[in-house]
């Protein structure tokens, strides 16, 4: 069965790319959500094997979101890997505060990305 | 080594790939991951369904494929001798709202259709302004410049402009009409 992966971004061209470089490159499957309030909905629901969560989004940021999933049972130790404009050390240690795993900066590279997932994921 | 640091290394130890193989293997997901958002840039901007989306498709686009988080849009005045500031996100409106083409040396090159890009090392900027400028883009409508969008600074992180960065712009001129020529079909 294949792994799934949960996307994030309220950005179409983000979730599009990100969409496909994953189909091309791995068997992923992908599922999306365009906020952190549809992100927690849909991955209690879909229950996927790693969450790519974009941080900047309406309604409920990327921060907030990783927080609130780990308060449930399901997600607590999902790998979530959060998506910055930002590698600066503070910044990344939010995330981490926040309870993400891993955190990706943008633009995002395709090698970097997928070599992340596998490292999670495997291939 | 700090705890912040122990916590990254397992994850990225991977990226060194030494063989080959593995070279090919990176190159070719480097490769796909290239094409999927110069085909990503294109969707969005054939998919804009009026003017505002297609200013918004711009901003997602510098941000999240290219960039950068300052990026500005300015119409070419029917005499092409100034720009007029249009549209801008993330930079300061009123620092830049008149560009004269007799003043800034790279912009006839602009207005005759080529997108200019700084260089790596490049101390050169692109505008006469304090803000680095990255990349000046020709907006064509119906074959001819009708707006130049300007790249302003890029992410810390970002060593300067890639060939995939170039693709993407190209795809801005040639896409990107609707955002300043409401009318325009696609």
């Amino acid at each position: 069965m294949p792994k799934k992966v949960l996307l994030v971004d309220d950005s179409t061209t983000t979730l599009m790319m990100e969409e496909m470089i994953l189909k091309q490159r791995t068997n992923y499957e992908c599922v999306t959500a365009k906020d952190g309030l549809d992100a927690i909905s849909r991955a209690v629901v879909e229950t996927p094997d790693l969450i790519l969560m974009d941080v900047v989004m309406p309604r409920m940021n990327g921060f907030e979101a990783c927080k609130r999933m780990r308060l449930q049972a399901s997600l607590r130790e999902t790998p979530i890997i959060l998506v910055t404009t930002c590698g600066d050390e503070e910044y990344v240690e939010a995330g981490f505060q926040s309870g993400c795993s891993d955190y990706i900066t943008k633009p995002i590279d395709g090698f970097e990305l997928v070599t992340l997932l596998q490292n999670y994921l495997g291939e | 080594m700090n705890d912040f640091q122990e916590r990254m290394l397992p994850a990225r130890m991977s990226d060194d790939s030494n063989s080959p193989t593995e070279l090919e293997g990176k190159i070719s997901v480097q490769q796909a991951g290239d094409q999927a958002k110069v085909f990503a840039a294109r969707m969005r901007l054939q998919k804009a369904v009026d003017q505002a989306d297609a200013l918004d498709a711009i901003r997602e686009i510098a941000v999240n494929l290219i960039g950068t988080e300052e990026v500005a849009v300015f119409k070419i005045d029917k005499k092409r001798s100034e720009l007029w500031l249009y549209w801008s996100f993330g930079t300061d409106p009123n620092k830049h709202s008149v560009l004269e083409v007799c003043r800034e040396p790279r912009l006839p090159e602009v207005l005759s259709g080529k997108p200019v890009f700084r260089s790596r090392f490049s101390t050169e900027n692109l505008l006469s302004t304090d803000d680095p400028v990255s990349a000046l883009v020709p907006i064509l409508v119906d074959g001819s410049p009708a707006a130049v969008i300007v790249l302003f600074r890029l992410f810390p992180h970002k060593m300067g402009i890639e060939p995939v960065d170039k693709e993407i712009c190209e795809v801005l001129s040639n896409c990107a009409g609707r955002a300043v020529e409401p009318y325009h079909s696609r």
